[in-house]
């Protein structure tokens, strides 16, 4: 079953076209990796996918309604949220507080509600003993946790990670991976995420999908894709002599 | 910068404001000051008013206005039109000054998507331009012989107690936001507006929002300001020294604390009766002078300073032989 389809998802930034007629598809509770060489477009189809930036044609289709174009904060009601590759948590507000205001939308009425989910999510990452300190005190990997607690305490049913595991140090990277797989496996929720550490994206994906200056240029399991000379051109290039395919 | 106190400075907040009130309220009554001291008093808690309701925009949203003077004239002259021409009681004029200052704030929504000096910039064009349309409004306004108020003698006295229950009123309003779940987003809005949004708290709502709160509020400290002088003209009214005031008193008392302003507002009445009669050039200089000391050692202003004394005494070993 699709959750979460784009189709013929273009985003052109002048003459650039960072975002080239995208169709991407997403079951319930799937992993979908997005993987690609650097300016390939992957943090552009997030931010088209979250509402962060509006797409120049095409459309967004989550569980049979159009999305295309909401904006972020309608996104997220809808049940899409994005975590961002360098982690932005509310400096002025505690741990505890950071999620909090993100458990907010959901039930304006009853701020009890809200502070349970906050404390659940808190639980669920790893930062319950943290939740009076400010984001500052945290590492960096402590902060991606923040950052991933916050996404989840929406209540989203489509989570896009935006290179969670990058920028830490390998005992930290199996952990939130493990954390990431948790994410699906206990809360049901579909996650999309895009990474540069190879190991994670290919142990935690049920399907890869590969960006290349904004097009897809191919789609499967793992090992389909790490086998596809096009995915091998596009990280390595050619050596001289060779043609650019097969 | 972590702009919240601890919940033990909470409730004795709340204790001394309660107590100032009240002590307040009852202060014509028994010590019976002179007529002097009972109008710096009301122009004190209007002044309070105007800089708490301007730190909800400055502070709380963090976008800094230096255009409120245009709400605090619209307020002013509204009411005034109002009770002139249409012969209504003082306080329906204030209101009615208020709502239409409200809608005229909302007039800054496309501004609102400007953040930090850009925004700053910004209102700094539509207060100056507020002040040049009114002035030459002269069927309304007056123009630049501006407007004049029957003086009533009765309204006069008792307007202290209105400025105290609006300045009281826009007090405790303040706490109750800061406490609220709208002062925890408004607090995530000011760190990372665009991070909000990821979370689902639309900061164009909020803004929004805000910005016609604080300029109703503005507004309606216009139209008591107008009772209170029984003549207005918009140089006054309008003027980008009036706007300057609002960010000064917030910023010396402490921008985004929800009552920094009150202090600030103390400080700028206290200075401004001993210094403006005999010094005028040296009460501006004054101010500069703070204002450099103040950005420079403590973000926070003289609230931050009251913080770093608390937290001073609380951590002071007890005096030998007092109780343990």
């Amino acid at each position: 079953m699709t959750l979460l389809a784009t189709r013929g998802l273009t985003k052109r930034f002048g003459g650039l076209c960072a975002v080239d007629g995208v169709d991407l598809e997403l079951g319930d509770r799937e992993i979908l990796g997005v993987i690609g060489p650097n300016g390939a477009g992957k943090t552009t189809l997030f931010s088209l996918i979250a509402g962060s930036i509006r797409p120049t044609s095409g459309e967004i289709v989550l569980d049979g309604h159009r999305v295309t174009g909401l904006p972020a904060h309608r996104s997220v009601r809808a049940g899409i949220v994005r975590t961002h590759q360098i982690v932005r948590p509310f400096g002025t507000l505690t741990v505890f507080e950071n999620v909090l205001v993100a458990a907010m939308h959901l039930s304006r009425t009853a701020t009890g509600h809200a502070r349970d989910r906050a404390a659940e999510v808190l639980e669920f990452v790893g930062l319950s003993d943290r939740q009076g300190h400010y984001p500052a005190t945290l590492t960096l990997a402590g902060r991606k946790r923040l950052e991933l607690a916050r996404a989840l305490s929406t209540g989203p049913r489509v989570l896009l990670l935006d290179e969670v595991v990058a920028g830490i140090n390998p005992t930290e990277a199996l952990a939130l991976t493990a954390l990431i797989r948790r994410v699906r496996d206990e809360r049901g929720i579909s996650v999309i995420m895009t990474e540069h550490v190879m190991p994670a994206v290919m142990s935690l994906s049920d399907r890869i999908f590969v960006l290349d200056r904004g097009k897809p240029i191919a789609r499967g399991t793992p090992q389909e894709v790490v086998a596809n000379p096009l995915v091998v051109t596009a990280y390595l290039g050619t050596s001289a002599g060779e043609g650019a395919g097969p | 910068m972590i702009v919240r106190s601890p919940s033990w400075i909470w409730r004795r907040v709340d204790l001394a404001l309660l107590a100032g009130c009240v002590v307040l309220a009852v202060l014509p009554v028994v010590l019976e000051p002179s007529a002097y001291t009972h109008n710096q008093l009301t122009f004190l808690f209007l002044t309070s008013a105007g800089a708490l309701a301007w730190n909800w925009l400055g502070g709380f949203v963090g976008q800094v206005s230096f255009g409120h003077a245009a709400m605090f004239g619209v307020g002013g002259f509204v009411a005034a039109r109002l009770m002139l021409s249409l012969h209504l009681p003082a306080p329906l004029g204030w209101l009615g000054g208020a709502v239409v200052a409200g809608g005229f704030a909302l007039g800054a929504h496309p501004l609102l998507r400007l953040r930090g000096p850009y925004f700053s910039i910004a209102t700094i064009g539509v207060g100056e331009a507020s002040r040049l349309g009114f002035t030459y409004w002269e069927s309304f306004t007056g123009g630049s012989s501006g407007l004049s108020l029957a003086i009533d003698g009765d309204l006069q006295y008792q307007l202290y107690w209105w400025a105290l229950a609006l300045a009281a009123a826009v007090a405790a309003a303040s706490l109750a936001i800061r406490r609220s779940s709208l002062g925890l987003k408004l607090l995530a809005i000011k760190a990372d507006a665009d991070a909000a949004a990821d979370v689902g708290i639309s900061a164009t709502f909020y803004q929004d929002l805000i910005c016609v709160l604080s300029g109703a509020v503005v507004g309606l400290t216009g139209g008591l300001y107008a009772s209170y002088q029984s003549f207005i003209e918009p140089t006054d009214m309008f003027g980008f020294e009036r706007s300057i005031t609002f960010v000064l008193m917030a910023v010396i008392g402490g921008v985004g604390t929800p009552l920094g302003a009150l202090l600030g507002a103390v400080v700028f009445v206290l200075v401004r009766i001993y210094l403006l009669a005999s010094y005028p050039d040296l009460y501006l200089g004054l101010y500069g002078v703070l204002l450099i000391l103040i950005i420079l050692f403590e973000p926070l202003g003289l609230t931050g300073l009251a913080r770093r004394g608390l937290r001073w005494v609380r951590r002071a070993p007890a005096p030998p032989g007092a109780a343990s």
